[in-house]
């Protein structure tokens, strides 16, 4: 294995301190709404100028890790992904929570990030060279469809109808276009509110659309808002790793999708865990009900998130080009120590990757306990705390956690409108999820969309641009097989059971 | 037509609205100096109105898809917690972060209450909400460096 000398240097005792620190601080700064692992990292940026730098590597590398992690929790607990990269989380983990499982599902979705953590982590280890060409095979076009591929994926698999779900996601395609335009500096959809010129945060709209409901029904009913199953306490480890150990292939592959995807530039693990949320649910075995409480969902959506930490890395250390915002702070703060990213990094600053890289391994080791350990905390404050205390507590986090994003109050009166009209929505049949998604995607969708239309506009074809590449028809033809797949299924059923009735 | 009864009327209304929202964006993009910022906005708003009038036309033959939701609960409860977050919301800049956040706490602690109150509940839940709005203060202003809002008026 390279770099297996390293390993030593990432052993050390101060090393191994920071690795677990900021596992801890990640776990629980993602589980709280509000706060990133982007923003997290950034806080730490300037305390890491003065420690040798493959110890403020490990120190961010772990935060970043366990913040991944830690949004599961409120995915799991209250329906409201600690950060975008758990939305396909909250499909399975909050009815499982719902049904009395809770704790089951904090320890699933602990296993299976550590197993894409770790899977992730050993792409990087063993395949970055190669693997981060990949990155450089993708133009604007195939950043544009595979923002597309996303959105249909989220359309087809989220509760509903399939139209809506399409409409949810053009709606969040719009609202990510209210602001300053990007591309050519445009004023567009403010209709006059300045309030409106910066745009729709993506964690504020993150924090309404799947927060603000919550609220709004657990306040609207007297009753538990989460139910307890007597007799099933504990960690449930055992249930927890003999349900893993019979979907390896779902944990593996879901890994696997998640390194590739991460390597992706802006990609990340929003798109990583739905696809492999989409392959799981495509895959199921009998018996297997995804959507309402099955933990496979949970496998599915941890394992990718977390493998897209050690695959973003990938093209961050490789080509200098960060696939992910986290690590787009990290590459700054490398470069801040004089780090030299490049295919050259590997061979002659070997030292410092390969102690981070060990350094990332072993905080995701240390992700199991101490994620245990939180996440059964996390779990029984909820089910213990009243609900006359729980509901202002998650209400000032909203607050608090949307106004520290930009440091603006109109941010926070905006999560909350959000919210309510996604409440609304929501009664008719139009779920957050692809709303959110839209957002999300949109900035990578108009870069990619209009620039590939200005080069198919200047070469007199604007066809060949979309429609034209290897890469895109690929992508494309997934998306159809996504769309389309359910319809044709449902039909060859029915022709099936009018047969046999017949 | 079908004559079979029409499911899920609200989606249909919330569609129809969709396309009013989708048409007000092709209006705004009247508007760009730069064409480049009005490609996306258009072609997304055709999107949008396509797939709303798509499910409108499902509605019409009688197969809209109703999702099972079972309206119950306290309407007055919802409407005092979104105007007590807004209010909390719009007092911070003026009477500064604890001071809004304090009284926003306590009455969210009164809409959410459904037990009565016994003097435990009354001793502890307003200490309990207060360690817990000064644990926040202290995390995000001291520990992570967020500016919070501070009294203007003041």
């Amino acid at each position: 294995m390279p770099g297996l000398e390293y390993l030593i240097d990432a052993l050390t005792p101060i090393n191994l301190a920071f690795a677990l620190l900021g596992v801890i601080a990640g776990t629980v700064i993602g589980a709280i709404p509000g706060l990133t692992a982007t923003m997290s990292v950034a806080v730490l940026v300037p305390l890491t100028f003065a420690m040798p730098t493959s110890s403020a590597l490990i120190l961010m590398g772990a935060i970043y890790t366990g913040a991944i992690y830690g949004g599961a929790y409120s995915a799991i607990l209250l329906n409201t992904p600690g950060t975008p990269s758990a939305i396909a989380t909250t499909f399975d983990g909050y009815p499982l929570a719902k049904k009395g499982e809770g704790n089951f599902a904090i320890t699933i979705a602990c296993l299976a990030s550590v197993t894409g953590g770790l899977i992730g982590a050993v792409a990087l280890l063993t395949l970055a060279p190669p693997l981060s060409k990949v990155a450089l095979a993708f133009g604007p076009v195939e950043y544009f469809w595979l923002a597309i591929f996303g959105l249909t994926l989220i359309a087809a698999l989220a509760e509903g109808s399939l139209l809506k779900g399409i409409a949810g996601g053009a709606l969040g395609l719009l609202l990510s276009c209210i602001g300053v335009a990007e591309v050519a500096g445009d004023v567009r959809l403010t209709f006059g509110f300045h309030t409106m010129l910066g745009g729709i945060q993506i964690v504020v709209a993150l924090i309404g659309l799947y927060c603000i409901p919550v609220l709004i029904d657990l306040v609207a009913a007297p009753g538990h808002h989460l139910n307890v199953v007597t007799g099933a306490s504990g960690y449930r480890l055992r249930d927890a790793v003999r349900y893993l150990w019979g979907d390896k292939f779902n944990a593996m592959r879901s890994s696997v999708i998640g390194t590739i995807v991460g390597i992706l530039p802006g990609a990340g693990g929003s798109i990583a865990s739905l696809v492999a949320y989409s392959e799981a649910r495509r895959t199921a075995r009998p018996g297997q009900i995804y959507g309402k409480g099955e933990p496979g969902g949970i496998v599915a959506s941890e394992s990718a998130n977390n493998a897209t930490v050690g695959g973003g890395f990938i093209p961050t250390l490789v080509l200098g080009i960060p696939g992910t915002p986290p690590d787009a702070v990290i590459l700054g703060a490398l470069l801040v120590q004089g780090v030299r990213t490049g295919p050259s990094l590997f061979t002659q600053q070997g030292d410092i990757v390969y102690t981070f890289i060990w350094g990332l391994i072993l905080a995701t080791i240390l992700m199991l306990p101490t994620g245990l350990l939180i996440g059964r905390y996390a779990y029984r404050t909820i089910i213990t705390l009243p609900k006359s205390l729980l509901v202002p507590t998650i209400a000032f986090m909203t607050i608090i956690g949307s106004y520290a994003i930009s440091n603006n109050i109109n941010d926070v009166l905006i999560m909350i409108v959000l919210g309510a009209g996604g409440w609304v929505l929501a009664r008719f049949g139009f779920t957050p999820s692809p709303i959110v998604l839209g957002l999300i995607l949109g900035p990578i969708a108009e870069s990619g969309f209009v620039q590939a239309w200005t080069i198919g506009t200047a070469t007199d074809d604007r066809m060949g641009m979309f429609f034209g590449r290897p890469i895109s028809i690929a992508i494309i033809l997934f998306t159809l097989f996504t769309l389309l797949s359910p319809i044709v299924l449902k039909r060859l059923k029915r022709i099936k059971e009018q047969a046999h009735v017949d | 037509m079908s004559t079979e009864a029409r499911k899920d009327t609200g989606g249909a209304i919330v569609a129809a609205i969709l396309i009013g929202v989708a048409c007000l964006v092709l209006w705004d993009t009247t508007s760009y100096v730069d064409s480049d910022s009005a490609v996306f906005p258009r072609t997304f708003s055709g999107v949008l109105i396509t797939a709303s009038a798509a499910y409108i036309v499902v509605w019409l033959f009688g197969r809209g898809e109703q999702l099972s939701i079972t309206e119950s609960g306290s309407t007055i409860r919802r409407l005092l917690l979104i105007t007590i977050m807004i209010a909390g919301t719009l007092a911070m800049p003026w009477i500064g972060f604890i001071p809004a956040s304090l009284p926003v706490f306590a009455a969210l602690t009164l809409v959410a209450m459904y037990d009565p109150w016994t003097k435990f509940r009354l001793i502890v839940y307003p200490i309990i909400g207060t360690a817990i709005v000064l644990g926040f203060y202290y995390l995000f202003s001291k520990a992570l460096l967020v500016p919070l809002p501070t009294a203007e008026l003041f």
